[in-house]
C-alpha cells in the first residue's frame, strides 16, 4: 500500500503545511472577513428596512387617526352651524314681524286719526251748512233776517230737546 | 492481478522534480499539486464570487454565503460564543477537506485525503491545537477531564484508563475515518472499473452502471467526511472549555 511507505511522509507533510497554512491565513484575513461584512450589511439593511416600515406605519395610523378626527369634528361644526343658522334665521323673521306689526300699527293709528279729523271736518261744515241753509231759507221763506248766532243758540237749543 | 492494474496504483506518489533541504526530500508530487489546486479552487472561489460584495447575492455568492452560513451555525450549536474565535481554523479544516475530496472525484486526479500520513496531521494539529486550548482554559484541572463523575469509586481504576485511552485515540480515529473512506471508496470504484475492462461483451454495462451510482455515492462521502471532521472538530473544541 503506498499510504506506509515513509519515502514521501516528509514531503507531503511540507506540503501540506505550505498549502494549509496559505489557506487558512488567506481566509482569516481576506476572504472570511469579506462574506462576513456582507452578512452583516445585509442584516443591517434589513433591520434599517424594518424599522423605517414600521416608523412609517404609526405616522400612516397616525395620519388617519387625524383624519378621523378632523372629520368627526367637521361634522359636529356643521350640525352646530345648522343649529346656530336656524336659530339665528327664526330669530331675525320673529323681529322683522314685530316690526312689520309696529309700523302696521303706526300706520292704522294715523289712518284712523285722519279719518276722524276728516269725520270732525265735514261734521262741523256739515253745521256750518245747517246755518247757512237755514239763514237762507228764512231769509228767502220768511224775508226775516237772523244773525248767525241766533241760528246758533236756536240749533243747540232744539237739539237739547231732541236729546 | 498484475502490479500495474493494482487497484492501490491510483494511490502512489509521483514526483515531479526532486527537490531536497538537507537530508529531507520536500519534492512537488501530484500529492502537492492537488493540495495546491485544492487551495487554488478555494481561495479563488471565495474571493471572486464575494468580489462584487452584493447585497442581494448572485448564485455563486449565495454558494459562499451558505458555505460561511453552515459552518458558523455548527460551530455556534457545539460550542456557543466561544467558538467564534475558532471559526477561521474549522472553516479551513472543513473547507481544504471537502475540496480535497471533491479534487479527488475528478478523474486522474490524485486524493490526497486518502493518504493516512496527511489526515493524521490534520488530526494531530485538531488533537494538539484542542489539548493546549484545554489547559489554557483550566490549568491543571483540565485532568478532571478523565474523571466521571456520579460514579462508584470503585469504577474509577477502570473508567480513567478507558477515558485517557479514549482522548488519546482521538487522532487516530479521526484521521483513519477520513483516510480508510476515501481509500475503500477510491479503491472499491478502480475494482469496478477493472470489472468493466475484464468483463466479456456487454455485461461490462453492468458494473459501469455501478460505478455511476458509486460515484454518487463517493460524492456524498466526500461530503460528509468533511463534514464529520469539521464536527468533530468543533466537539473537541467543546470539549476544552467545558470539562464534564
Amino acid at each position: 500500500m503506498p499510504q506506509l511507505n515513509p519515502e514521501f511522509f516528509v514531503s507531503q507533510l511540507f506540503w501540506l503545511v505550505v498549502t494549509f497554512s496559505f489557506l487558512l491565513i488567506f481566509l482569516w484575513r481576506i476572504s472570511l472577513p469579506r462574506i462576513s461584512n456582507v452578512l452583516k450589511k445585509r442584516e443591517r439593511k434589513i433591520s434599517e428596512d424594518l424599522t423605517a416600515a414600521k416608523e412609517l406605519q404609526l405616522e400612516a395610523e397616525k395620519i388617519q387617526e387625524s383624519i378621523e378626527n378632523k372629520l368627526k369634528q367637521a361634522r359636529s361644526d356643521a350640525s352646530e352651524m345648522i343649529k346656530n343658522s336656524s336659530i339665528t334665521l327664526q330669530d331675525k323673521v320673529q323681529a322683522e314681524l314685530a316690526k312689520v306689526d309696529k309700523e302696521l300699527d303706526v300706520k292704522i293709528n294715523k289712518s284712523e286719526e285722519t279719518i276722524e279729523k276728516s269725520k270732525n271736518q265735514s261734521l262741523s261744515k256739515i253745521e256750518e251748512q245747517i246755518n247757512e241753509i237755514t239763514k237762507l231759507t228764512l231769509s228767502k221763506v220768511a224775508e226775516f233776517e237772523v244773525t248767525e248766532d241766533e241760528i246758533k243758540s236756536a240749533i243747540k237749543s232744539s237739539e237739547r230737546s231732541i236729546n | 492481478m498484475a502490479a500495474k492494474d493494482s487497484p492501490l496504483k491510483q494511490f502512489e506518489i509521483i514526483p515531479y522534480s526532486k527537490t531536497e533541504v538537507g537530508s529531507y526530500d520536500i519534492s512537488f508530487t501530484n500529492s502537492s499539486l492537488s493540495m495546491v489546486i485544492t487551495v487554488a479552487v478555494i481561495t479563488l472561489f471565495l474571493t471572486l464570487t464575494v468580489n462584487p460584495r452584493s447585497l442581494v447575492p448572485t448564485r455563486m455568492q449565495l454558494i459562499s454565503e451558505l458555505m460561511y452560513n453552515f459552518i458558523a451555525q455548527l460551530l455556534s450549536d457545539t460550542v456557543g460564543d466561544n467558538g467564534k474565535k475558532y471559526f477561521p481554523f474549522v472553516f479551513s479544516i472543513f473547507m481544504f477537506v471537502l475540496i480535497g475530496n471533491m479534487v479527488g472525484m475528478v478523474p486522474y486526479q490524485f486524493t490526497f485525503t486518502s493518504h493516512i500520513i496527511v489526515t493524521f496531521a490534520l488530526a494531530s494539529v485538531v488533537f494538539i491545537g484542542v489539548t493546549i486550548l484545554g489547559f489554557v482554559n483550566h490549568g491543571i484541572k483540565f485532568f478532571t477531564f478523565f474523571y466521571i463523575p456520579g460514579v462508584p469509586f470503585y469504577m474509577h481504576p477502570l473508567l480513567i484508563p478507558i477515558e485517557v485511552i479514549s482522548y488519546l485515540s482521538r487522532p487516530i480515529s479521526l484521521s483513519v475515518r477520513l483516510f480508510a473512506n476515501m481509500l475503500a471508496g477510491h479503491t472499491l470504484l478502480k475494482v469496478f472499473a477493472g470489472f468493466v475492462v475484464a468483463m466479456p461483451f456487454f455485461t461490462g454495462a453492468l458494473p459501469l452502471v455501478f460505478i455511476v451510482a458509486l460515484t454518487g455515492l463517493e460524492i456524498l462521502i466526500a461530503f460528509l467526511q468533511a463534514y464529520v471532521f469539521a464536527i468533530l472538530t468543533c466537539l473537541y473544541i467543546n470539549d476544552a472549555y467545558h470539562l464534564h
